[in-house]
């Protein structure tokens, strides 16, 4: 069953509060959660977080498009290696 | 500039009695790889045609230059397949290709190696360097973002990173 909209998206407190000292601050830092249930948020865009797989934390980059989702979804515990062959990255 | 030839499938044995391989692509987009012939065994032999008949389970079933039975298809069985790098297409603005970022060293804006390119990951928010760290086993994740990673010269071979605190 889904969750009641009267409810709001769950986020776990201690992600507001360190998501709210480092846009305060406006250092560029990754801001290190083990919360991978808590919700993106609007106020989230912008800002790096290491999400917690279980052995390190995975740098997310929050966008507009991931508003919604889990943190969890970025955070593969799981790593698969597989060839180079012709795949390609892009710097954002 | 990574190596000359880079992997982009494999030999799986047979498909069929009628001399068909099965063919395991690691490109982006597996029907890709027929667009990279000639392919190379690491042995040097040469496959000049390739061409794409269909699809099994995990893998394409092809049919190749040389190969006209199941019994000399499936003793290719384990065969790596490799390009040349020269046959992979152009780049846009700030494209890569992982072939070409693995193995680069990574140094900081101060000019000290912080350590290697060993994989380049994209889980969906954005591609990942994963940078072996210089004198150790540990290994630290990066985001490939101009912020991030100021300078990618692939002509020096060298990446310049800035990397936010707490990274390192």
């Amino acid at each position: 069953m889904a969750r009641s909209v009267w409810k709001g998206p769950f986020v776990d407190a201690y992600v507001l509060k360190k998501a709210e000292a480092s846009r305060d601050s406006g250092r560029s830092e990754v801001i290190k959660i083990w919360s991978r249930r808590s919700t993106i948020l609007p106020q989230f865009v912008g800002l790096t977080f290491g999400v917690y797989n279980g052995k390190k934390h995975v740098p997310v980059n929050v966008t507009e498009d991931m508003i919604g989702q889990k943190f969890g979804e970025y955070s593969p515990t799981r790593t698969y290696y597989g060839h180079a062959a012709d795949k390609k990255a892009k710097r954002k | 500039m990574g190596a000359d030839r880079i992997v982009v499938g494999s030999l799986a044995g047979a498909f069929g009695v009628r001399g068909e391989v099965r063919l395991k692509s690691f490109c982006a987009e597996p029907a890709d790889i027929a667009l990279y012939t000639p392919l190379e065994t690491a042995e040097g032999r040469m496959f000049r045609v390739l061409v794409i008949t269909g699809q099994a389970s995990g893998a394409l079933v092809a049919r190749i230059e040389g190969v006209e039975t199941k019994e000399q298809a499936d003793a290719l069985r384990g065969t790596a397949l490799y390009a040349s790098r020269d046959r992979l297409p152009g780049l846009g603005e700030d494209e890569f290709y992982h072939a070409d970022l693995i193995g680069l060293p990574v140094h900081d804006t101060g000019g000290a190696e912080l350590g290697r390119v060993k994989a380049v990951f994209d889980h969906g928010a954005g591609d990942l360097l994963e940078v072996q760290v210089a004198g150790s086993s540990e290994t630290v994740l990066l985001p490939f973002t101009r912020e991030t990673v100021p300078t990618v010269d692939l002509v020096m071979g060298r990446i310049v990173a800035d990397p936010p605190d707490g990274v390192f």
